[in-house]
């Protein structure tokens, strides 16, 4: 599972350099963010432009991470392309995340 | 009078919808479009169809047959092999579909009609017939005005006072058009054309047998005349097709089923309490399908036969297949379930099994078990995202 991070404040961007985010995937994914997390309460923004393809187990993986965030951070959804935007939308899952068009705005999002 | 529809095409624009279905058997709200343009034939009296088939050609051969049921004659001009009990289309082209046609019987023996199977008309073929024998023409060509930003998909042609056509361009730039008046693909040929189109090579009418007929010297002529023209040759152009008609802007058209609500449609035997569902119209619902309480169904819609919509369920400007079944947590928008594929208008699509969402939408009569994760993130959906 290959992850770019990058500390924006207190924060971290995490962008995801698969192009797909599936079964195959998603243990390593899982593990790869969580490693973040365990290391001290901090809020993320999950940066997907690059991943074209995700399936049930992608977004269950994604929701997952979701439920694991410690309280007062938060997690930040951006730049979701097409086919990963129309997923969410299909499953309503664009109404549980925070989703934004950009890494700015993402960030902006959880500095308010 | 004869009539030639031309069907042999492979409709790679309209995948994945022509991966199982020909395009002139993609239906516009419930009917093939192909059966608009039989019907349409038979009231202007044209009563002998021929049509070339290939690709998929079984699925149009069965559903016309004889045609009797349509109240005309029809009959098919395959072109192509069964290989290993498999058909492989083989297509010759339009002209060279025709002429095979006229090397087996002649079938063309005075002045025929040909138009595309994969365009909804309503043109006034009697008022096309006058303009042809006025000008004695042996090729006449029902032509439109189009944006010019438009000119670059189509044959362009260019007219004298008369109507007769001075020049060709196939797919010119925007720039380079000689006019913004084009080719629909209409035609009244004399047999006399046959002479023009050689045997069993591929040929095309637009851009080989008209060129041809000028070279050699023969006046073909141009007709521009008001109709409606709803061209299904992309996935876009499908969308629009299907919302132009249910928002009743195709003069002629009637809503099949009954209208239960205003500018709501149905067939017969469908489940549904009206008090319990909010729907906006225009919808139509095929029957035998069944709508849970609490759904959502916002037109233009078309919902086929047989589909369950769950409870609950949330569909804006959709058009699902027979026997889809939509999932109370779904909530689609825009998107067009068919051939198990999730279509955008745009023509991009997701397959349903390689995505792994038949928790959100499957075929009605698929009974095999959702696997652990998909009924675990179901309803972890349904807990978290559905009020």
């Amino acid at each position: 599972m290959k992850l770019a991070q990058r500390k924006v404040g207190s924060n971290i961007v995490l962008e995801v350099l698969e192009a797909r985010l599936g079964a195959d995937k998603v243990e390593a994914f899982k593990d790869a963010v969580g490693r973040h997390l365990a290391a001290g309460p901090v809020s993320i923004v999950l940066d997907l432009s690059k991943v074209e393809f995700i399936d049930s187990s992608g977004l269950g993986a994604i929701l997952s991470i979701l439920k694991r965030m410690p309280k007062g951070c938060e997690l930040v959804l951006c730049a979701t392309t097409d086919p990963v935007t129309s997923m969410f939308k299909l499953t309503r899952l664009d109404r549980v995340f925070t989703m934004k068009k950009t890494v700015d705005e993402a960030v902006s999002a959880l500095s308010l | 009078m004869k009539a030639m529809i031309l069907a042999a095409g492979k409709g790679t624009r309209v995948r994945p919808i022509t991966h199982v279905l020909p395009k002139p058997m993609i239906p516009l709200v419930r009917k093939p479009v192909m059966e608009f343009l039989v019907e349409h034939l038979k009231a202007h009296g044209i009563n002998k169809i021929m049509v070339n088939t290939s690709h998929l050609a079984p699925v149009i051969e069965e559903y016309f047959r004889d045609g009797d049921r349509f109240g005309v004659q029809m009959a098919y001009s395959f072109e192509g092999d069964l290989i290993g009990g498999q058909i492989e289309g083989k297509a010759i082209g339009s002209a060279g579909g025709m002429k095979k046609i006229q090397d087996f019987s002649g079938f063309f023996d005075e002045t025929f009609v040909v138009l595309c199977g994969d365009a909804l008309v309503d043109v006034d073929f009697a008022e096309v017939l006058r303009f042809h024998r006025e000008r004695k023409s042996i090729a006449t060509l029902v032509l439109r005005d189009v944006p010019p930003d438009d000119v670059s998909k189509y044959g362009v042609v260019q007219t004298d006072a008369s109507g007769r056509i001075v020049r060709f361009q196939e797919k010119p730039a925007r720039d380079q058009a000689v006019s913004s008046t084009i080719n629909t693909g209409i035609y009244v040929f004399e047999p006399e054309i046959f002479q023009y189109i050689p045997s069993g090579v591929e040929f095309d009418i637009g851009g080989q047998l008209l060129p041809e007929l000028v070279r050699n010297g023969q006046s073909i002529y141009g007709v521009t005349l008001p109709f409606a023209w709803l061209d299904i040759g992309s996935v876009p152009d499908y969308w629009e097709a299907t919302s132009l008609l249910l928002r009743g802007k195709v003069a002629g058209f009637t809503m099949p089923g009954n209208e239960v609500r205003p500018g709501v449609h149905c067939g017969i035997n469908v489940q549904i309490a009206w008090d319990r569902v909010h729907i906006e119209g225009p919808v139509y619902i095929g029957s035998s399908t069944s709508v849970g309480d609490g759904a959502t169904i916002i037109g233009p819609t078309v919902i086929g036969s047989g589909c369950v919509i769950q409870p609950g369920a949330e569909l804006r400007e959709c058009i699902l297949a027979d026997y889809t079944r939509i999932s109370s947590v779904a909530a689609l928008e825009q998107k067009l379930i068919f051939g198990s594929k999730c279509i955008d208008p745009s023509g991009r699509y997701l397959d349903i099994e390689e995505s792994q969402i038949r928790w959100l939408m499957d075929d009605a009569r698929n009974k095999e078990n959702l696997s652990e994760s998909e009924l675990l993130l179901f309803e972890e959906v349904k807990n978290l995202a559905v009020s």
